[in-house]
C-alpha cells in the first residue's frame, strides 16, 4: 500500500468520523428538537380538539368528535405524553444532552 | 323574497302556529314548502292533527305542503352512532375503548344539541331543492341565536385548528432523517380533509344564513315578550342578519260597544293596553308589524289556521336560492 492509499484511507475514516461527529452533536439533536416540536405542536392540536377531556366545555368538540378515528396514533402517544411529562421544563430540558 | 324563512321569538308565543299558517299561505299560492320544526313537544303534530318525524312527509289535506320535526336527541345520537362506525372500521380494538370514552364526553357537553340541531337545518337548507320555500320553526330565543351565530364562530376556530395541524404535520416532516419516513404527511391527511369539509359546510350554512333567509320574531303584546324582541333584534343586527318583520299574536278581542259587564271592561282595558305596546311596536321598533293576529278560543288548527293565514302580511313569492 502505498503512501497515497493510505492517505486517501485515513480520509475517509475522518470523513466518516467527522460526519458522525456532526451528525451526533448537531443535526441529530435538532432533528430530535423539531421531532419534540413537532410532537408539542400536535399536543396543542389535540388539546384544542378535545379541551372537554379536562373538563372544558368547547363549542367544537361535537365536530371534532368526527376526527376521532383518525387519531388513533395521535390519540395514544398524546395521552402518554401527558402521562410522561412532569413540568413543561422537564419537557423542554430532554432535548440538551449535557 | 328569500327561501329559507326562520320564524322566532320567546317560548309559549306562538311560535309554531304563525310558521304553519305562513307555511300553510305559502302552499296555497302554489309554492311547493315544506315546514320544519325543532321542537321536541312536537307541536306541529298538534297543529296538523298528524304525526311528523325527521323526514320530510306531506300534509294530509293540503296540497304542495310537507313537514318535518328534528329531535335534537336523535340527531346527537345518530352523530355518535355515525362516528362509531367509522371508529371500528379505523381504529384497532385495544384504541376503541379509550376514544370511545373520549367520543361520550364530546357529546355530553351542552353545545352537542345546538351543534345537533344547526347540522340538521343546513342539511335541510342544503338538500332543499324540491321546495320552493322552506318554513323553520325555531326553538325559543336564546339558543336559536346562538345557533345562527355558531357559523362564523366555528369557522374561525376550524380555521385555527387546520393552522395547528399543517404547523405539526410540517415539522414532523421536517423532522424525518435522511431517508426515513415522516411520521405524518400532509398529503392526503384524513384530518385535515375532514377539516376542510367542515369548514365548507360551514361556509355555506354562513352564506345561505345571510342571503337566502328572512327572520321574522313572533310575540305577543306583553312587556317580557316586547323586551325580549328588542334584545333578539340586536343580536341578530350584530350578526349582520336582519329581522323582516314582527308578528304580534294573541291579541285580546275588544268586546261589543254596547256590552258593559266585568267582562266586557276587563277586555276593554287589555285591548287599550295592548294598543299601546302595539304603539310602541310600530314607533320604536325598527322592523314593521306584518301582522296582528288575535287571541282564538280554541286550538288553531284546520280551518283556524287558514284564517291565521289570512292575517298575515308576509309575501310568499320565494326566489331560487343563491348557493347550492
Amino acid at each position: 500500500m502505498d503512501l497515497a492509499d493510505r492517505i486517501d484511507a485515513f480520509r475517509q475514516i475522518l470523513e466518516e468520523w467527522l460526519r458522525g461527529l456532526y451528525h451526533g452533536m448537531i443535526s441529530h439533536p435538532a432533528y430530535e428538537k423539531i421531532e419534540k416540536e413537532a410532537e408539542d405542536t400536535e399536543d396543542a392540536f389535540i388539546l384544542a380538539c378535545f379541551p372537554d377531556a379536562f373538563g372544558i366545555p368547547s363549542p367544537v368538540s361535537y365536530y371534532t368528535a368526527e376526527l376521532l378515528p383518525y387519531l388513533e396514533d395521535e390519540f395514544e402517544s398524546w395521552e402518554r405524553r401527558l402521562w410522561d411529562r412532569g413540568t413543561y421544563l422537564e419537557r423542554k430540558g430532554q432535548q440538551y444532552h449535557f | 323574497m328569500e327561501p329559507f324563512v326562520f320564524f322566532g321569538g320567546k317560548g309559549g308565543v306562538g311560535k309554531t302556529t304563525v310558521s304553519c299558517a305562513y307555511a300553510l299561505r305559502c302552499a296555497r299560492d302554489g309554492q311547493r314548502t315544506l315546514v320544519v320544526s325543532t321542537d321536541p313537544a312536537h307541536s306541529v303534530t298538534d297543529v296538523f292533527d298528524q304525526p311528523f318525524d325527521d323526514a320530510p312527509q306531506s300534509v294530509e289535506g293540503i296540497d304542495g305542503l310537507d313537514a318535518m320535526q328534528i329531535d335534537p336527541d336523535e340527531e346527537v345520537t345518530r352523530h355518535l352512532d355515525e362516528i362509531r362506525q367509522d371508529l371500528s372500521e379505523q381504529v384497532s380494538a385495544s384504541m376503541v375503548n379509550e376514544i370511545n370514552r373520549q367520543l361520550e364526553m364530546a357529546h355530553g357537553t351542552p353545545g352537542a344539541y345546538e351543534s345537533a340541531l344547526f347540522d340538521r337545518f343546513v342539511d335541510v337548507m342544503r338538500n332543499a331543492d324540491p321546495y320552493d320555500r322552506v318554513v323553520f320553526d325555531t326553538s325559543p330565543t336564546g339558543s336559536t341565536l346562538r345557533l345562527l351565530g355558531l357559523p362564523d364562530l366555528l369557522e374561525s376556530w376550524i380555521d385555527r385548528l387546520m393552522h395547528k395541524r399543517r404547523t405539526s404535520i410540517d415539522l414532523f416532516e421536517k423532522a424525518a432523517v435522511g431517508n426515513n419516513e415522516p411520521r405524518r404527511v400532509m398529503e392526503g391527511d384524513p384530518v385535515l380533509a375532514r377539516l376542510q369539509q367542515r369548514k365548507a359546510f360551514f361556509e355555506f350554512a354562513d352564506s345561505a344564513l345571510h342571503d337566502d333567509a328572512a327572520f321574522f320574531l313572533v310575540l305577543n303584546p306583553d312587556e317580557l315578550s316586547l323586551n325580549e324582541t328588542e334584545r333578539a333584534i340586536a343580536t341578530l343586527r350584530e350578526k349582520d342578519l336582519t329581522v323582516r318583520g314582527l308578528v304580534a299574536n294573541k291579541l285580546t278581542p275588544s268586546p261589543d260597544p254596547d256590552e258593559d259587564g266585568r267582562g266586557a271592561r276587563y277586555l276593554r282595558e287589555r285591548v287599550e293596553t295592548e294598543a299601546e305596546r302595539l304603539e310602541t311596536i310600530r314607533s320604536e321598533f325598527d322592523p314593521p308589524l306584518v301582522a296582528e293576529i288575535g287571541w282564538r278560543s280554541a286550538e288553531v288548527k284546520g280551518d283556524l289556521l287558514a284564517d291565521v293565514a289570512d292575517e298575515l302580511d308576509i309575501e310568499t313569492a320565494a326566489e331560487p336560492p343563491t348557493h347550492v
